[in-house]
């Protein structure tokens, strides 16, 4: 079964795991095990963003570039641990980080924000807690778009963003003031579209089309939730 | 919670990733990332600086995995935002960049162990030259790697309580009197 096919909840706590066992288990084998499984994962069909390829169709091309993000990621990681310590404290936490980075890269890969949502939203979770998630994904993008927009209407207005630390900051002040201001006189017309739409704290909703979540996956999550308890009680016990 | 604090949780969470922008543009080296967290305390109490907090790092651990562990570093920002606006600390410069600069001292206390035992002190490549610095200076790994939270976080969480100072004077009285906490955190209720 591929990542995307998966229920979301399980891809969590696939992604939440490895890193927990990376860091229980004894380094540097254990972070060597973790690793290894999630560098594997992010070549799997389903890690693409956007796609939910099975093995016929071509899949893993973009795994590949699912890997090589991960391990670009990760990379300076490394060069600063060398930095810091020695060789076997580089490689013990190097190797935690790894599995950290090559699990969530797999993770934002694999998982698609809306099958989250009605998931959640199947599962009993609030209706606010998926809207928070899903809002702030969207608006990001949103509002670095309008700073740029604001650094260049700024620059042609004459201000200069160089100059000693008192003019730039000077400059930070004239720049980020606009955009948070717009972004504050929003929050009204969101809050009215929230009504409009019915999504009052605390409501229950209906999802659409909520992803099966077989009982093979909900008892692998209760596997794995075991796996770290027993790890960590063999570690520290 | 009423349905406008609702709102402005995703949209002070996104004010502190987009912020990034700004400052690429004057080339400071500043994060600026608690600035919604501090924004939402301010204007509508802990529970929802909290929540913007909790958001923030959730969606920024999606774009670089190791910011999830430093939430507990949000939520004590959350914390002592409200203090500060419990105080009326937000009223001036004069008392919200003191206010901001003790705030960049419990960030980088709070933040020292994290980053050590999680990270060997790498969590950036500012922090982690600033550390190989403290090293080089005799300090011993722990106290380096304080010594390079603390030169990022002080002069940042400063200038972030300026700035949040900053959009509280700015706001007209009617949007300001919209939220629970504006009016007290900038000491005029």
């Amino acid at each position: 079964m591929t990542g995307g096919r998966l229920h979301p909840f399980t891809l969590l706590a696939i992604a939440g795991a490895l890193p927990a066992l990376a860091w229980i288990l004894p380094a540097p084998a254990g972070g060597a095990w973790t690793a290894t499984v999630a560098l594997v994962l992010t070549l799997t069909p389903g890690a693409s963003p956007g796609l939910t390829s099975t093995g016929s169709s071509p899949g893993w091309r973009p795994g590949l570039v699912v890997l090589r993000t991960a391990v670009l990621t990760a990379a300076p990681f490394w060069l600063f641990l060398l930095l810091l310590h020695d060789v076997p404290t580089t490689i013990a936490i190097g190797l935690r980080i790894t599995t950290m980075v090559a699990s969530f890269v797999w993770l934002v890969a694999a998982l698609q924000p809306a099958r989250l949502v009605e998931a959640m939203v199947a599962a009993g979770w609030s209706a606010s807690v998926a809207y928070l998630l899903a809002a702030t994904l969207s608006a990001v993008p949103v509002l670095k778009a309008r700073a740029r927009r604001i650094v260049e209407a700024q620059r042609c207005r004459g201000l200069s963003p160089g100059g000693g630390i008192a003019a730039r900051l000077r400059a930070l002040r004239a720049l980020a003031l606009p955009l948070v201001l717009s972004a504050l006189h929003e929050v009204d017309e969101r809050a009215l579209a929230l009504e409009t739409r019915g999504l009052v704290p605390g409501i229950r909703r209906t999802p659409l089309a909520p992803p099966p979540d077989p009982a093979v996956e909900q008892a692998a999550r209760w596997a794995l939730l075991l796996a770290c308890l027993f790890a960590l009680f063999r570690r520290f016990v | 919670m009423s349905i406008r604090l609702l709102a402005l949780i995703p949209v002070a969470a996104a004010i502190s990733l987009a912020l990034s922008a700004v400052v690429d543009a004057v080339a400071l080296p500043l994060f600026l990332d608690t600035t919604g967290t501090i924004l939402a305390t301010a204007l509508a109490g802990p529970t929802v600086g909290i929540a913007t907090g909790v958001v923030t790092s959730a969606v920024n651990t999606l774009r670089n995995p190791t910011f999830w562990p430093f939430v507990v570093v949000q939520i004590i920002v959350a914390l002592y935002a409200w203090v500060a606006a419990r105080a009326g600390l937000f009223r001036s410069f004069r008392t919200a960049i003191p206010a901001g600069l003790g705030l960049g001292v419990i960030a980088s206390v709070t933040s020292t162990p994290i980053s050590y035992l999680v990270f060997g002190c790498t969590t950036t490549g500012g922090i982690a030259l600033t550390t190989a610095l403290g090293k080089a200076l005799g300090l011993p790994p722990l106290g380096a790697c304080f010594f390079g939270s603390f030169v990022s976080d002080f002069g940042d969480k400063a200038v972030t309580f300026a700035l949040v100072t900053s959009v509280l004077h700015a706001l007209p009285r009617r949007t300001a009197a919209r939220f629970p906490w504006a009016l007290r955190a900038i000491g005029a209720a």
